[in-house]
């Protein structure tokens, strides 16, 4: 934490380099989570991009009050996939054909594809703010404090929403695998 | 039995230790035997949510967006300079590009207006563009002139393309994605600049015959409705004359065509956001 204080604290001092370490640590997390709020990949690299360049004008009023930077860019991301789907005036779309992942098999990458296809499908059944705690905890892989400090929640109440979150995401997954069958 | 509290507390310990520590779903089953069969079901989920951590950006992607946010890093870290320096770097670029133009001559800087990459005044060209971006004192002027070289840039492409020479392809889409990075950059901060009732609407973005030519695109109600206009043409124009070159363009020169697509039908997008 220190570290990305003083990392932070560079970077509004012009310091590019300490901007750009704070980028590339971000930067997949920020993209996962849009792309789990988005549904399509296309969309969510220019949305990602402009999460980036939002934080980059924003940065100069950055301040260090217990909330870290990675809350205050989740928080930049959500604003601007509300801005997004707003503007879009429309629900998030199916996953596009080159959802990546990391693995060259091509069974599993079609596997994996499938997997976060339907927990795609799954997670628009859930509310926004089971969405949201779902992506933040899940996808971008956020502890329940980050979590609370993006969402301005108590510890305790992320925890109860993250139980209503599971269980919903666990019904409109065997939902799903029903009609499949 | 354990309250709801208790419960989402030993739900997250539970996550924390399976997600973050790696342990197996047995292993916390074994440490609250009486929850078992409500944790049970909550962790096989959870399972199945930390699936979407492997999605990762594609390299491609990622590598333009670093690029791009590059660019805007030092744009950002230009104008901050500026003011520290006072008027003596204006006045230097102002007079080391007059000597430019003085020694390249004026009959060389109006041949190599219309020189293509492939020319050897390609390079005065770029200069004289450069030139022309500091000397304009305006940030709805050099948007504006983003745009018109962004039209040129697209120009090049295509002749390049029909030469079948990908990486000068590749080169061009460079110099296009750094126009429009700065024609949004330059948007933005003409829209934060100025008072939002000098805006007026956008007219319908129909491509004309002068936007065609590339001369006089700007016609509307105002500076800002005007660059809006003629950068809402261009992102019709230019995908389109890609798209077409591309159907006809060499094997070679596909992959690189494709990029530039890409680029212009992004870069136009982000433009016309930051405009709107």
């Amino acid at each position: 934490m220190q570290n990305e204080e003083s990392l932070v604290r560079r970077a509004q001092q012009h310091d590019h380099e300490a901007f750009a370490q704070l980028y590339e640590e971000h930067f997949d997390k920020i993209y996962r989570y849009v792309t789990l709020k988005i549904g399509n990949e296309t969309e969510a690299e220019d949305v990602t991009q402009q999460v980036f360049l939002n934080a980059l004008q924003s940065i100069p009023s950055f301040k260090w009050k217990g909330i870290p930077f990675s809350a205050w860019l989740f928080r930049i991301a959500h604003n601007q996939v509300v801005d997004y789907l707003r503007k879009k005036k429309r629900i998030a779309v199916p996953l596009d054909e080159s959802l990546a992942s990391n693995d060259n098999n091509p069974q599993s990458v079609a596997e994996h594809k499938l997997d976060i296809e339907q927990l795609l499908l799954a997670t628009r059944q859930l509310t926004e703010a089971q969405r949201e705690v779902i992506s933040l905890r899940f996808t971008s892989e956020l502890s329940i404090a980050q979590v609370a400090k993006v969402m301005s929640k108590s510890q305790g109440a992320v925890k109860a929403l993250q139980h209503s979150a599971i269980v919903a995401l666990r019904k409109a997954l065997s939902v799903a695998e029903n009609e499949n069958k | 039995m354990k309250t709801s509290k208790e419960f989402d507390d030993i739900l997250d310990e539970c996550l924390e230790r399976l997600l973050v520590k790696g342990e197996t779903i047995e292993q916390c089953l074994q440490s609250y035997p009486e929850q078992a069969a409500e944790l049970n079901p909550l962790l096989q989920t959870a399972l199945v949510a930390k699936k979407a951590s492997a999605i990762q950006p594609r390299a491609e992607f990622k590598a333009r967006a670093r690029y791009q946010f590059r660019s805007a890093l030092r744009e950002v870290a230009s104008k901050r300079i500026r003011p520290f320096f006072g008027w003596f770097p204006r006045w230097a670029t102002v007079a080391t590009m007059a000597l430019v133009l003085l020694l390249a001559g004026g009959g060389t800087v109006a041949a190599a207006g219309n020189s293509m990459p492939d020319n050897p005044l390609y390079p005065v060209k770029l200069a004289t563009e450069q030139a022309q971006l500091t000397l304009t004192p305006s940030q709805i002027g050099k948007a504006r002139l983003c745009a018109k070289l962004a039209d040129r840039r697209v120009a090049e492409i295509i002749y390049m393309a029909n030469k079948g020479d990908a990486q000068q392809i590749e080169l061009i889409t460079q110099r296009l994605d750094k126009r429009l990075v700065m024609l949004a950059s330059l948007a933005s901060a003409q829209k934060a600049g100025e008072a939002p009732k000098a805006l007026a609407p956008a007219p319908i973005p129909v491509p004309s015959e002068k936007a065609k030519g590339g001369k006089d695109v700007y016609v509307g109600a105002n500076n800002h409705a005007k660059l809006r206009m003629a950068v809402a043409c261009y992102a019709v124009e230019h995908p389109e004359k890609l798209r077409a070159v591309l159907e006809k363009a060499p094997e070679s020169a596909k992959p690189a065509l494709r990029r530039a697509i890409a680029v212009s039908v992004a870069g136009y997008k982000r433009a016309l956001e930051s405009l709107d």
